[in-house]
């Protein structure tokens, strides 16, 4: 591996407190499921480091298997967004506060 | 490796032929959709570059010792490792030549025959594709690498067989092409895989030596190779997959040209060659799989014997000739079986693209019809496409004679001598159903003279207003003759270039060889001059043999041996009415009354939860990274 494994994590890291940080900041429902595809994609880079970092392919497999989970997930939590916001008229995730 | 080093211009020049047609590929999708002009450009100049490589690299390595090979590693994991790479020899410089050159003289042609489609430019990026996926897999270092290229050459064919989609017999063609060959291809994939577990790669050099035999019991051996050979079944259109190929003649016809002489259809003769050492070490798999060449090349000529559509005429003989390629390798013929393949690849080729001519003018296929209304008032390609039969027929002095020579020698070796027998009344079947198009385009008989007045007009009409698309068709369809004229005097040379410092097997000339040698050239005139009878002469009758001896058996080779209804009752019996209706029912009643009674749950569930809910998600999310972030905090330091 060129790049060492400690800058890999670190790579992975940043790109995960970003993600955290976009899911919990933002005032908008997309930019919350980004968010945490975010938080998903940094920890298959830590996986896919690790994985050559150990010269095993379990890591990569894994992240195969992750990304068609989360592949799916976006569909889903989209089709949700889309429908919540026919109902509510907002993407603001505060304005869900009808079973309130 | 030392070779490494001694020459630096391989490796680069064997990427650009490579990746130029992808990256035009990609450019063309990506940026010039809307402009095809440029779009052609791009794709031609791609393959321009691709095709200078291609012819560089045999002149660099034309006396080469022993192949070259360029890999990296792609996978490593445990006992298993796979390579991605290169690999240079004189088999996979000669195919990456003859697709280069191919696909070069098909895009200029296409120049013409595609002038003004709306489709022009997704055109050119799917012949880009094409010529990228094809040249990839000619120099594939290893089996799965080749692999995936064969499969790439199967999609982009998909897309160009389907490529009028707008027509639903062509999307129909393109689906039946992808699914008939994706049958082949599962049978290849396990075979590869159960290669690979007992081996542990799938290097295509290691894979006929003797480390293949050490791992593997010779059973084993034959079950993997027979396996593997299902997918050129598949690919190549044998027995019992074979009805898909005369479908994908509802694609443009360059595309046939390419498809049917130095493409797909090559691919799997192409994979035979290459995993040659490896076939041989089962001599059972060797005979079924000359049993199986055997059947295709009977039986697609006996189609051609009836139809009546000129590709599809070109599209069965492309199936026996395969047939007969790969009869010539099962019989350890090796040079021959490769010879054959380039020579085919090019009076194929010169075959499909004259009938695009055709096609283009008339906009009929139908032979009958074409000479009615004045075919062979189109000078060039009348001239060509007799030429193209003639290779075909294996009549000296064309490129066909020789490698058809080469082909029956290997035969005779053998020693039943069924196999060579079949192959004569297979070279006998040829002669006659490619003459019978050339004898019915050329003499229209005494009963349409006056129609073909009216249409010799419209050919001079033709002839004016697109003198220029005329001409762009015309020239490969020179270039393409031209070559088939010459490139059977080259077999010396290629078959030395082929063995390289090596030194080629003699061939053992016997009394017999020689005997199947004179029968092959005079059964090939006998089929001509029967032709010329039934369809040339000008008291012929211009009704096939065929048709006057047994009606029902001229429905039988029209039907195509009724292969396609055993499909299609196979399906509705075996797959709509068992699997389908079984897997109908369990997702009915299994799989969705499950989830609807989850679903059902989570609905209650939620009723009840939501009497605490204050709606603030992300304060949530907050406090459980907070939490998780103080445990770690907490576990980890």
């Amino acid at each position: 591996m060129i790049a060492p494994f400690s800058h890999v994590l670190a790579l992975a890291a940043v790109v995960f407190t970003l993600g955290a940080y976009c899911a919990v900041a933002r005032r908008n429902l997309i930019m919350m499921v980004l968010g945490v595809e975010i938080m998903i994609n940094a920890a298959c880079i830590a996986l896919v480091g690790a994985s050559l970092r150990w010269g095993s392919l379990e890591g990569q497999s894994f992240v195969l298997f992750i990304l068609a989970v989360a592949a799916t997930e976006v569909s889903v939590g989209l089709a949700i967004i889309v429908y919540a916001f026919r109902r509510a008229g907002s993407f603001d995730p505060d304005a869900y506060n009808s079973l309130k | 490796m030392t070779a490494f080093w001694s020459d630096h211009a391989t490796l680069p020049a064997i990427v650009l032929a490579t990746f130029a047609p992808f990256a035009a590929f990609f450019a063309i999708m990506l940026f010039t959709r809307g402009r095809p002009r440029l779009s052609a450009r791009l794709s031609i100049g791609a393959i321009s570059v691709s095709l200078a490589c291609a012819l560089y690299l045999p002149c660099v390595h034309w006396r080469m010792e022993q192949p070259l090979e360029y890999t990296a590693q792609w996978i490593a994991s445990g006992s298993f490792s796979i390579p991605f790479g290169f690999l240079v020899d004189p088999l996979s410089l000669l195919m990456l030549t003859i697709v280069a050159a191919i696909s070069f003289l098909v895009q200029m042609y296409s120049l013409g025959y595609m002038a003004g489609d709306p489709g022009f430019s997704r055109y050119y990026a799917f012949m880009s594709l094409f010529a990228w996926a094809m040249m990839s897999l000619t120099v594939a270092s290893t089996v799965l690498q080749l692999f995936i290229f064969w499969e790439l050459v199967g999609l982009s064919s998909y897309l160009l067989i389907g490529f009028w989609f707008e027509k639903f017999s062509a999307t129909q063609a393109g689906k039946k092409a992808f699914v008939m060959t994706r049958v082949g291809d599962a049978s290849f994939y396990i075979g590869l895989l159960l290669v690979l577990l007992h081996m542990g790669n799938l290097d295509i050099l290691e894979l006929g030596g003797p480390k293949a035999t050490e791992s593997m019991s010779p059973g084993f051996i034959t079950l993997a190779a027979l396996l593997v050979f299902g997918g050129i079944v598949g690919k190549s259109a044998q027995f019992p997959l074979l009805t898909w190929l005369p479908d994908a003649m509802e694609g443009p016809t360059p595309v046939s040209a390419l498809l049917h002489s130095a493409t797909m259809v090559a691919a799997g003769v192409y994979l035979f060659a290459r995993l040659f050492p490896f076939f041989s070490l089962s001599s059972t798999a060797m005979t079924v799989i000359l049993a199986v060449g055997t059947i295709s090349m009977l039986l697609a000529s006996t189609m051609a014997m009836v139809s009546r559509d000129i590709k599809r005429v070109w599209a069965y003989s492309t199936i026996s000739q395969l047939g007969l390629m790969i009869m010539a390798l099962a019989a350890g013929g090796w040079f021959a079986g490769v010879f054959h393949l380039t020579t085919h690849a090019g009076f194929k080729a010169l075959l499909f693209l004259c009938s695009g001519v055709f096609l283009h003018t008339y906009e009929t296929g139908d032979i009958f019809e074409l000479s009615a209304r004045g075919g062979r008032n189109l000078k060039i390609p009348a001239l060509t496409l007799a030429v193209g039969a003639a290779a075909l027929s294996g009549l000296p002095p064309f490129s066909g004679y020789f490698s058809k020579g080469a082909v029956m020698g290997a035969l005779s070796g053998l020693t039943n001598p069924i196999w060579a027998l079949a192959a004569l009344v297979g070279v006998l079947l040829t002669a006659y159903y490619s003459f019978r198009v050339v004898f019915v385009i050329f003499f229209p008989g005494s009963g349409v003279a006056e129609s073909s007045v009216h249409s010799h007009a419209a050919g001079e009409g033709h002839e004016g207003g697109h003198a220029e698309t005329y001409r762009a068709m015309a020239w490969p369809l020179l270039v393409l003759a031209g070559v088939t004229l010459i490139l059977g005097f080259f077999e010396a040379p290629l078959r030395g270039f082929l063995f390289g410092g090596a030194t080629a097997p003699e061939a053992h000339e016997s009394v017999y060889a020689l005997m199947v040698h004179y029968a092959a050239i005079g059964l090939g005139l006998l089929g001509v001059a029967a032709a010329w009878v039934e369809f040339g002469w000008s008291r012929a009758k211009r009704v096939g043999l065929v048709e006057r001896w047994s009606p029902a058996l001229a429905n039988l080779f029209a039907e195509r041996w009724f292969l396609d209804h055993f499909y299609r009752a196979f399906m509705e019996s075996v797959i709509d009415k068992g699997f389908a209706s079984l897997a109908h029912w369990n997702d009915r009643r299994v799989i969705d009354g499950t989830i609807d009674g989850a679903g059902r749950r989570t609905i209650d569930a939620g009723r009840r939860t939501a009497l605490w809910h204050l709606g603030a998600i992300q304060r949530r999310l907050l406090t459980t990274f907070a939490v998780v972030a103080f445990l770690a905090l907490y576990f980890f330091l």
